[in-house]
């Protein structure tokens, strides 16, 4: 069946624009090998509680609107977790910081900003004597909104980095 | 009567009141009236009849071209004297079709009709093996009416538009449709896809960003041979952002070393090749002037502005004067089309508008005037751009014809578009 319709696409295709094409969808997660979040249940190992709870206890660090300098207001939790993946029990996880923006804008350009936000996290935390090569980082864009009211307050929440842990 | 007049030009399409474009226009040309005429017969499915009229009748008002009867008409496909002239309704041509097939297949033949002679001055049948792509058939058929009256080309209507929308947090599909959303197709599902951009101008392939490895990583998907192939990836981000007229080489933002440049990739020798170096934000190279240097957004003096710089000459040029904030371009031979950042603030709604420049002269000409108009991108022919209008989490697919200075608006229904190409 499936094979039909893309057969019947691609003649389409070829009756309107003279090139034959078949279109075929991907389904990247089948592909892709990705892992899923981890989430605490009962039939976690123990490494993974460990992973859950270092990121349920790392901080959320909160950007200026349009900005990726780390406020004054937001040292505190760099600190904070470069002490947390400093300790014993995270030394030997990498960490990946995720940069976040809010819904202003769709373009490649909010993307850089969320990088450049994860980059600034991962220079502070640099700076409080994490190695920079356990520091990964990746920008999410607007794409991963932590709140998806329209306000200030839900904005602000959303210019953002966060932390995953990995093995 | 005044010969000429002041117009504040406000159309819109389907669901969304209209956007105007700023400029004023002197006075507006007698258009051809045009009548579109159902000549199928009842057995037709009435819902596919009566949605094929819609799409004839709105793709001779978005061509700008025809000044078309609001009425939907049905008639026999001969015609008699009333029907080959409709006197009462004074137009001056008829577009009559009939569908006379509506299984899996569609056939359709359309005439066209010079309403004050009442004669037949164009006539074709038209096929399709997928009655799915029937909207395609249809901006088929009024590109050949069109054609017919020795107006502009708008070819552009068969081009097909290749979209991202966030479906979810993380989440994000990438589709292929017609400009007017009735026809659409989700080619890549699961997980973040983002970023489509047409591989070549037969878009027999397109290029997009997966979030599904270990690092974002550029994909090519070919849609001759329905196969898929890894191109490159960097850590932090990697968008293709424009594709050399021969197809040969990418611009690409990427971030090898965290931070976003721009960067030249041959497609054939796999050799990239650093183009910006800038410690804040260098994205959406733009091939110009026959692919020898780019146009680019950077915050390198402040605030997101336009420059441009040669392939393999680290100098740069700030190509706009005019606004602050400006984060999306789209290139077409000399002329650049950006959107800008107007209110500039945290706590509201900001509001984006578009800008057309030409990077010859002193050209300037505001395209939007309120709301939220992103990502514009330009059709095969530079008098028409396609862009992003958001509202909150709903997005339509806005259509700016410049020369009739129209602004036409097809909301997406689910979803809202991240970024899209044509």
């Amino acid at each position: 069946m499936g094979k039909l319709a893309l057969t019947s696409l691609a003649v389409a295709v070829l009756v309107l624009t003279g090139c034959s094409q078949k279109s075929p969808e991907v389904d990247m997660t089948k592909s892709s090998g990705d892992t899923k979040g981890a989430a605490v249940n009962d039939g976690m190992s123990a490494l993974q509680k460990l992973i859950a709870s270092l990121e349920a206890n790392s901080k959320k660090i909160y950007f200026d609107f349009d900005k990726y300098n780390i406020r004054k207001d937001q040292q505190a939790n760099i600190d904070a977790n470069a002490a947390l993946f400093n300790s014993a029990e995270a030394k030997s996880f990498s960490i990946k910081v995720e940069g976040n923006c809010d819904e202003f804008g769709t373009d490649e350009y909010n993307y850089a900003l969320g990088l450049k936000r994860a980059k600034s996290v991962k220079d502070g935390l640099v700076a409080k004597g994490m190695v920079a090569d356990r520091i990964t980082v990746v920008s999410y864009g607007e794409s991963n909104p932590a709140c998806s009211e329209h306000n200030k307050d839900c904005w602000a929440q959303n210019r953002r980095a966060e932390f995953k842990v990995l093995p | 009567m005044l010969k000429k007049m002041i117009v504040w030009l406000c159309t819109a399409l389907f669901v969304f009141a209209a956007d105007a474009t700023v400029e004023v226009v002197k006075k507006i040309d007698v258009l051809p009236k045009v009548a579109v005429q159902d000549a199928s017969a009842k057995t037709i499915d009435s819902e596919l009849r009566r949605s094929f009229y819609k799409l004839i009748a709105n793709d001779l008002r978005v061509s700008s071209h025809f000044n078309v009867l609001d009425e939907y008409l049905q008639s026999s496909y001969e015609g008699g004297p009333l029907e080959n002239f409709l006197a009462d309704k004074k137009v001056d041509m008829i577009v009559r079709f009939n569908i006379v097939q509506d299984t899996a297949n569609l056939a359709v033949n359309v005439k066209l009709i010079n309403a004050r002679t009442g004669s037949t001055t164009f006539e074709k049948a038209y096929n399709l093996s997928d009655k799915k792509r029937y909207p395609f058939l249809a901006h088929r058929v009024v590109i050949d009416v069109n054609d017919q009256t020795g107006s502009p080309s708008i070819a552009w209507m068969e081009q097909s538009v290749i979209f991202a929308k966030y479906t979810d947090a993380k989440k994000s599909e990438i589709v292929i449709s017609d400009y007017t959303l009735n026809y659409q197709k989700v080619m890549v599902s699961g997980g973040l896809n983002v970023f489509p951009k047409w591989a070549n101008k037969e878009q027999s392939a397109f290029f997009y960003t997966s979030y599904s490895g270990a690092e974002p990583m550029v994909y090519k998907f070919d849609l001759r041979s329905g196969s898929r192939s890894s191109i490159i990836s960097s850590p932090g981000m990697i968008v293709c952002s424009d594709v050399s007229q021969d197809g040969n080489k990418l611009l690409l933002t990427m971030a090898p070393k965290d931070q976003p440049d721009i960067y030249l990739y041959d497609l054939r020798t796999k050799k990239i090749q650093k183009i910006t170096e800038y410690s804040g934000i260098d994205v959406n190279g733009n091939f110009i002037d026959n692919d020898t240097r780019i146009a680019f957004v950077s915050d390198r003096l402040g605030n997101p502005d336009i420059f441009a710089q040669g392939l393999n000459d680290k100098s740069f040029e700030k190509l706009v004067y005019h606004g602050k904030n400006k984060n999306s371009i789209s290139t077409y031979d000399n002329y650049i089309v950006y959107s800008s950042r107007e209110a500039d603030s945290e706590f509201g709604r900001n509001t984006f508008n578009l800008y057309l420049i030409s990077t010859k002269t002193d050209y300037l000409r505001q395209l939007t005037a309120t709301g939220e108009n992103l990502y514009p991108r330009f059709a095969k022919d530079p008098d028409t751009i396609m862009f992003i209008k958001q509202f909150g989490n709903q997005s339509a697919l806005g259509i700016i014809r410049l020369s009739a200075n129209k602004t036409y608006q097809f909301a997406l229904k689910t979803g809202k578009l991240q970024s899209l190409d044509w």
